[in-house]
């Protein structure tokens, strides 16, 4: 009977200490765009691996349209919202004072995908060719006008069709040679395509990332001047907090997946890939214990897909496979830096597209890398 | 005498009094739109809420004029137009023909009622997508999504309006051996016309939606494109002129079949006098 009352003691005390804990933190939500998604999963591991909680906060993440965050962010209604770069340019054109702290894609994630088998050896190859596009607008127009600019062409020396957010199915149908996609997704979808015998004739596809020819600023996380300025430590927690929780995800993808599982319901969950992805993250741990160097962590990461292609098929591994070429375009020596090359080599794109006047924006105003973490631990 | 005359005094005043009643109500609505400026105005320079998320009507007005000036809105205005009337007519050309078959074949309404009312309780921009992917992304799926959205109340008002006839008048006709055309044209299409013209008035509406969701999903020109391309360069002033133009353009389209209701429907404003 003691034991018992013991047990609920012990309980009991264990719950008060979860409550007062959780008392003690601060309620912040973090503005994301599109939809719950695996590319979030630094999001998820924060939230799961206790990373926002150790930086003193209790994350929700809500999903808007781009230029809501960043609306949002800049009349203070919410404080951290993940946006690109060149929006951030775009706003503060138009008084939006937004400031850029932690630059989470290190690699433009945008790019063309075509039909291997045509005669693409160059992008001046492209003159001619019915190119799709979501619309003129966002991260994909930017990404075509770079790759057309750095051939020395313009927009009038393709055939742009604005497709939506259609390009696997509208690619696969042939009503255009080539598709801007974002590279850590959608060529896989239109490989599965394409491997299954649905993608018209297209045996196999290639795809040119803008990122390999020119170094766009990317997604990354804002804040406003007010926050900025009235309350650094807060916006230094939080950058802390998450370059931990991206770390974790760079260090360790299949625990990542399984953080994801509670925030992503199309995730593919079957018994078998959860167990064997269990005891991958538990050797990974021990891997990453020993202090390895970021290019045999790499190694570890295609080794992990080799490992899983070998046991289960494309379809259940599609969304892991999203998720580790998207830590590609997160990994970098110093997690969260931008320079300001790559912000003038977006002014300068987003100024060729019309949307931006010559010095309309003082760049350096735009970001900075003054609440970044020294090396990650 | 000064008791006639206290009487005509009176009913001057009330003579009076019913012209400025009648003159208040036609006004209502412009003075209900001059106040909602005023408070915007009010709102706007007191900088209650952030003009990054309100802006005030002075910048959209100077939005309006610089999209007039550079033709920006007509031509997206124009392109909407076009969609949306191509889709309304495709709509209600359908709505009226299936309309009519099912109200005088009730087993194809057996039939068709569960795929009916299955695609039209599902929201249109659940699958306005699909409709890109197969009409493309050029203004055939704009239209394709506007005589979706339209089809349905042309439909219901249709056959609402065809089996609304009255029995003793269908035995009039055929006491006069009228055919099926006579019976159609002498009868039905009368009796039926005020119920279809009102769901002509509900697919007015409706038809701008149905473009604009088009526009939202596959881009590049049109007031949804707009409004996106608008939102995407923070002009908010120029979101606002596109979503009032969508409201302009809706409304005049209602306007116009009103004015069709009045001009078509004599008899029956007469025989309610």
């Amino acid at each position: 009977m003691l034991r018992f009352f013991r047990h609920i003691a012990f309980v009991g005390a264990l719950f008060t200490y979860a409550v007062a804990a959780q008392a003690d933190l601060q309620d912040e939500r973090i503005l994301l765009t599109f939809i719950p998604n695996i590319q979030f999963a630094p999001f998820y591991v924060g939230i799961e691996g206790g990373y926002f909680a150790d930086a003193g906060f209790n994350v929700a993440l809500e999903h808007l349209q781009e230029p809501e965050v960043l609306d949002l962010v800049a009349v203070g209604q919410a404080k951290f919202g993940i946006v690109s770069g060149e929006q951030v340019i775009l706003a503060r054109a138009r008084g939006r004072d937004v400031v850029y702290v932690f630059e989470w894609f290190q690699k433009y994630p945008v790019g063309l995908v075509y039909d291997s088998s045509r005669d693409l050896r160059e992008l001046e190859d492209l003159r001619g060719l019915a190119v799709g596009i979501p619309g003129r607008f966002g991260a994909s127009y930017s990404g075509l006008t770079t790759l057309l600019q750095s051939a020395g062409l313009s927009e009038d020396d393709v055939d742009l069709r604005e497709i939506g957010f259609n390009a696997p199915e509208v690619f696969c149908l042939g009503a255009v040679d080539a598709a801007i996609v974002y590279v850590n997704n959608e060529p896989l979808q239109i490989q599965h395509l394409a491997v299954r015998g649905d993608c018209g004739d297209v045996a196999d596809i290639d795809v040119i990332a803008v990122a390999a020819h020119v170094d766009l600023v990317s997604n990354g996380l804002i804040v406003n001047r007010a926050l900025l300025e009235g309350d650094p430590d807060e916006v230094t927690r939080m950058v802390r907090g998450f370059a931990r929780a991206l770390q974790a995800v760079i260090d360790n993808p299949a625990a990542a997946y399984l953080a994801s599982l509670e925030h992503v319901d199309s995730l593919p969950a079957d018994d078998s890939l959860l167990r064997v992805l269990q005891a991958a993250a538990n050797r990974q741990n021990e891997f990453v214990a020993s202090h390895p160097g970021r290019d045999a962590i790499a190694l570890s990461r295609h080794q992990l897909e080799a490992d899983l292609a070998e046991q289960f098929d494309n379809e259940l591994l599609t969304q892991l496979r999203v998720l580790l070429n998207t830590i590609e375009l997160w990994d970098a020596e110093s997690l969260g830096y931008s320079d300001l090359e790559s912000w003038e080599a977006m002014r300068d794109t987003l100024a060729a597209m019309g949307f931006l006047d010559d010095g309309a924006v003082h760049l350096p105003e735009a970001f900075t890398n003054i609440f970044l973490p020294g090396p990650v631990e | 005498m000064r008791k006639s005359a206290k009487v005509l005094t009176q009913k001057h005043e009330t003579e009076a009094w019913v012209r400025f009643s009648l003159l208040m109500r036609r006004l209502s609505p412009i003075l209900a739109v001059i106040c909602l400026l005023l408070l915007w105005a009010w709102i706007s320079e007191r900088e209650l809420i952030s003009h990054i998320l309100v802006p005030p009507p002075g910048d959209v007005y100077l939005a309006f004029i610089g999209a007039l000036a550079d033709g920006v809105l007509a031509k997206h205005a124009f392109v909407t137009l076009q969609e949306m009337l191509c889709g309304l007519l495709l709509g209600l050309g359908i709505g009226l023909v299936v309309g009519y078959a099912i109200a005088k074949l009730p087993l194809l309404e057996y039939i068709l009622a569960p795929i009916i009312v299955g695609f039209q309780s599902t929201p249109i921009v659940a699958y306005a997508p699909l409709l890109v992917i197969w009409f493309g992304s050029g203004p055939a799926s704009k239209v394709v999504t506007t005589a979706v959205i339209v089809f349905f109340p042309t439909l219901v008002n249709t056959i609402v309006g065809i089996r609304g006839v009255s029995p003793n008048l269908r035995d009039l006709m055929r006491s006069l051996k009228a055919g099926r055309w006579r019976t159609f044209r002498h009868l039905e299409a009368p009796s039926a016309l005020p119920v279809i013209l009102a769901g002509l008035k509900t697919s007015t509406t409706l038809a701008v939606i149905g473009a604009v969701v088009g526009e939202f999903v596959s881009q590049g020109s049109g007031l949804g494109y707009l409004v996106t391309a608008a939102r995407n360069l923070y002009d908010t002033p120029l979101v606002i002129v596109a979503v009032l133009t969508m409201t302009t353009i809706s409304l005049s389209l209602y306007g116009l079949v009103a004015l069709v209701e009045w001009r078509f429907l004599v008899w029956q404003r007469r025989s309610n006098m």
